[in-house]
């Protein structure tokens, strides 16, 4: 059954006019924002939740010439991602008021959310791949506006710039690969679908073969990994998610569990099917196994609660990763089933950090213990989600683990990998017992003493603790039935992620597999290991600080800092504050440029065309042209040097009309006549002589030398590719400008009918050329009025 | 530059340029001439005023307005007003673009109709072209006499 537009569309579009509007909702309703949030964030629920069953694409036209439209296609994957970011939405809109109380700028705050939880609904829905870029960067724009929601606060600033470089920069190689992409698709599905990935998931055997052809697999596999691993932090990239945490806790909450940061992975489920293969299996099983165990240990050296979650959320996000990684079936449920259960335990942990952070007044887990008593509510929450997030059975992470542990022992049998066979599973388990570590270290916050030096910690408002209660629930139901929460989404969404149809079953293991040896061996590990968390903790932190190249956030400081200290050091030199230097480095490297592209394509200009060949009257106009130039450089002050570059212009109108081109006369000699009245208007302003050192002669003779070389060659080889008699373009323009245009001014039908676009632009550049001068000129005065 | 000669020369000259100015605009469609080079003329014809008169000339003398001397040149109402016209050039180039999108048809089409029998003219081609003409005629004008105003005030 096909999935209605417009209900689709609804779904889209309704969080971005929310978020247009939000404004206005923030003067009518001010701190209750949050819960109109909640109306569309459930209305966009809904309405997705109708949609469930169907499959199929719907669109709107949007640039039919090229094939680009506002394609949607609806699956089991794209549902249950776009599902999860609309329910987790929900929660988080109803949590942010009483979170958020008394804060300032709430009304960019929702604004921000509304639009984000938009875009992560577009991105998983939308199957045209111009569409899928577009709400991907707007995603990653919506997260620096929230990351750094504390604008005056260095910390966020940083993160919030962290974030946007990283995952904006990583956009760019996504939308490199997509361009690749459907350079293959044109010639494979078809022209008509250059862009429309639906399509080529229909024939995802085909599109491989294509690639593999054109020896594009790798390097698009390659661009989309890139794409893909920055947006949900993978090792090396990993180190902008925890930074992200200096946003506010219901931001955190929504980004790290349901949304911006699995995007990544969610398209690596999508592509699953057209790229998967052996070096799909070693990327990215590799990738995610690495980037799980590191996360994992660094979120146990973590002092922060929410440092500890998002180190996490890294480490889970390795999980889904590696589970699409491994090529089997198993994979594929991994990734799916982990990318529910780990939103469920998430949400609800980072929110419980909230409430523990907002009544307790610290994050520092050292600082923290004994909560149970002053939260008993929160306490039983958490024991359900922490126990979820370790894996423990029965709890609904432990279904998800038990499928890695599955996928990482059938990948040797799937493919000849020798020594990652046993590598793949030693490493799952190794990174597994860390996270039993780190969350039952969580959990230890509401057990044990309390320390002395903990207040009172307050009751926390309802609205708090119904967010995390209701998803706390839901965790707990697909838990006790998780076979329910197959068949309700997670079949269909593997489905759509998996190459073959395979009926899922989940239940808890009766009898002995090797999985399930891996699952004793990690929790029995874990509960060992955990008496000396402490010292485990103090070893990792000391190494950190013995080596800082460890950590990631120091190369990127070396990295970003090296730029902008050298970035500094070339615009010292380029960019000194003299009109002089900034001309001469343009025209040079105009002209570099210029050169280098003839070098490049060969282009040699006949030598027939040096020649005399001219009429009479033209040989006249051009000489006293050339008499005029001359003239402009020996002028001894600035008006004759004004006066006679405008006989050179003239001199060149006149040659248009001779070559018959009054359109182009006419603007020729008026605008040569504005420039001359506005320089003689400036022109009193400049100091009559300026006292110029011999060099400085030197280097503008060579510049004025280079100019008029390029300028010369380039009238050569383009006069010279001009072919015989008239093109297509023009005798379509000369015969088409009457009938279609209802003008016999070719020119003047060109500009407005034809090319009516280039004009629309032109005219922007004339606008802003306007609006800069007036900035310039009122900036320079100060502009602080302004 | 405020010599007799030349402002005698202005006040002949500067209405002929805005005729030519105006009708190299409107015949633009079937002849040399059009928005982009009709706006530049009548931007000429300002600058020969402004070369004759001198800068405030068009507000006190003109317009019949008071000029503040201590106020930036960027927040002359003259020069608010040039920003105007290119603003709304802008708005009309984009909604005459936008208008065919009503009637089903792609961003920016155009096109045009014949009236019969008008007369004194006898027959008139209107196109739709014109609007959008008219608006890049409305930002040439605004955004080169916003530069010279705010240039030549330095």
């Amino acid at each position: 059954m096909p999935p209605e537009l417009s209900v689709v569309l609804a779904a889209v579009a309704l969080p971005f006019v929310a978020a247009v509007s939000t404004p206005v909702l923030y003067r009518l309703l001010g701190e209750r924002t949050g819960y109109a949030g909640v109306a569309v964030a459930l209305a966009s629920f809904l309405l997705l939740a109708s949609q469930r069953g169907t499959e199929g694409t719907v669109g709107l036209e949007w640039i039919p010439s090229l094939d680009v439209a506002l394609r949607f296609y609806l699956d089991g994957w794209g549902l249950l991602f776009a599902m999860l970011a609309c329910g987790i939405g929900t929660l988080i809109f109803l949590y942010s008021p009483a979170y958020m109380h008394g804060e300032p700028h709430l009304a960019r705050f929702y604004t921000a959310l509304l639009a984000f939880m938009g875009s992560i609904v577009g991105v998983a829905l939308a199957a045209d791949l111009i569409a899928i870029f577009l709400f991907w960067e707007l995603t990653s724009l919506c997260s620096f506006v929230l990351i750094g929601h504390y604008t005056a606060d260095d910390s966020s600033q940083y993160a919030s710039r962290m974030a946007m470089f990283i995952t904006v920069g990583g956009g760019l190689f996504l939308l490199v690969g997509l361009l690749l992409l459907s350079v293959v698709a044109g010639d494979v599905v078809g022209p008509d679908a250059a862009f429309n990935l639906a399509a080529m998931l229909e024939t995802p055997e085909a599109m491989a073969e294509g690639l593999r052809e054109r020896g594009l697999f790798l390097p698009v596999l390659a661009l989309l990994a890139i794409g893909a691993g920055t947006k949900s932090a993978q090792v090396p990239l990993h180190f902008w998610l925890p930074n992200a945490m200096a946003a506010p806790t219901p931001v955190s909450a929504f980004l790290h569990s349901a949304t911006m940061v699995k995007v990544g992975v969610y398209f690596i489920g999508r592509m699953r099917p057209i790229l998967v293969g052996e070096e799909w299996l070693f990327l990215f099983a590799t990738l995610g196994l690495t980037t799980m165990t590191v996360c994992a240990v660094m979120a146990v050296a973590a002092t922060d609660i929410k440092e500890l979650l998002a180190y996490s959320t890294a480490s889970h996000l390795g999980l889904m990763v590696a589970g699409f990684g491994f090529t089997s079936i198993y994979g594929a449920e991994t990734g799916v089933f982990h990318l529910l259960n780990h939103a469920l335990f998430k949400a609800t942990l980072f929110l419980v950090a909230g409430i523990v952070a907002h009544e307790a007044g610290t994050r520092n887990i050292d600082n923290l213990g004994g909560l149970r008593h002053d939260l008993p509510v929160t306490a039983i929450i958490t024991v359900v989600v922490a126990l979820s997030m370790a894996g423990i059975p029965p709890f609904n992470g432990f279904y998800s683990k038990e499928l890695l542990f599955e996928a990482a022992v059938e990948a040797s049998h799937y493919h000849d990998i020798g020594v990652l066979g046993w590598l793949y599973p030693a490493v799952a388990v190794f990174g597994s017992v860390f996270t039993v570590l780190y969350s039952l270290r969580f959990l230890s916050l509401f057990f044990g003493d309390r320390p002395d030096a903990l207040g009172h910690v307050h009751r926390p408002s309802t609205t708090l603790v119904v967010a995390p209660g209701v998803l706390a629930l839901l965790a707990a139901a697909v838990s006790i039935r998780p076979q329910l929460a197959v068949d309700v989404i997670v079949q269909s969404g593997v489905d759509a992620t998996a190459l073959e149809h395979h009926e899922m079953h989940v239940s808890l293991p009766t009898s002995y597999s090797p999985p399930v040896g891996m699952s004793a061996v990690t929790i029995a590990v874990g509960l060992a290991a955990y008496p000396f968390y402490d010292r485990i903790h103090d070893g990792l932190n000391a190494a950190l600080a013995a080596a800082p190249p460890i950590a990631a956030n120091w190369w990127y400081d070396a990295i970003v800092g090296g730029l902008t200290s050298g970035g500094a050091r070339v615009g010292d030199y380029i960019h000194n504050g003299l009109l002089r230097t900034y001309a001469t480095w343009t025209l040079l490297g105009t002209c570099g440029l210029a050169l280098a592209g003839f070098v490049a394509a060969g282009t040699v200009a006949s030598s027939e065309l040096i020649g005399f060949d001219a009429a009479p009257a033209v040989a006249l106009v051009l000489l006293v042209a050339v008499v005029a130039g001359l003239a402009v450089a020996l002028s001894d002050s600035h008006i004759a040097g004004i006066l006679t570059l405008s006989i050179l212009g003239f001199m060149v109108a006149i040659f248009y009309i001779l070559a018959s081109a009054p359109d182009l006369a006419l603007t020729q000699l008026v605008v040569e006549t504005l420039v001359l009245v506005i320089f003689l208007l400036v022109i009193e302003e400049i100091p009559e002589y300026y006292e110029v050192s011999l060099g400085k002669y030197a280097r503008d003779a060579v510049v004025s030398l280079a100019v008029g070389a390029t300028a010369f060659i380039t009238v050569l080889v383009t006069t010279d590719a001009r072919p015989e008699g008239s093109t297509d373009i023009a005798r379509v323009y000369a015969e088409q400008a009457v009938p279609e245009g209802g003008g016999t001014n070719i020119v003047n039908v060109t500009l407005v009918d034809f090319r009516g676009f280039d004009t629309m632009g032109e005219l922007v550049v004339v606008a802003m050329a306007a609006i800069s001068i007036l900035t310039l000129i009122v900036m320079r005065s100060g502009g602080d009025d302004e | 530059m405020t010599t007799v000669v030349m402002r005698t020369t202005a006040r002949v000259v500067v209405p002929i340029i805005l005729v030519v100015s105006i009708s190299l605009f409107v015949e633009g469609h079937n002849l040399p001439g059009g928005g982009f080079i009709g706006g530049v003329l009548t931007t000429t014809a300002f600058a020969v005023i402004y070369l004759a008169f001198g800068l405030d000339f068009l507000e006190r003398g003109v317009l019949g307005r008071d000029v503040d001397p201590g106020k930036e040149p960027s927040r002359d109402r003259v020069v608010v007003a040039y920003r105007r016209l290119f603003e709304y050039g802008l708005a009309i180039a984009v909604l005459s673009g936008l208008a065919p999108l009503v009637f089903g048809q792609p961003f920016l089409t155009q096109t045009f109709v014949i009236f019969e029998h008008v007369p004194l003219y006898g027959e008139i081609e209107l196109a739709s072209a014109l609007a959008f003409d008219f608006g890049v005629y409305c930002v040439v004008v605004g955004g080169l006499l916003t530069i010279l105003s705010v240039v030549g005030a330095e």
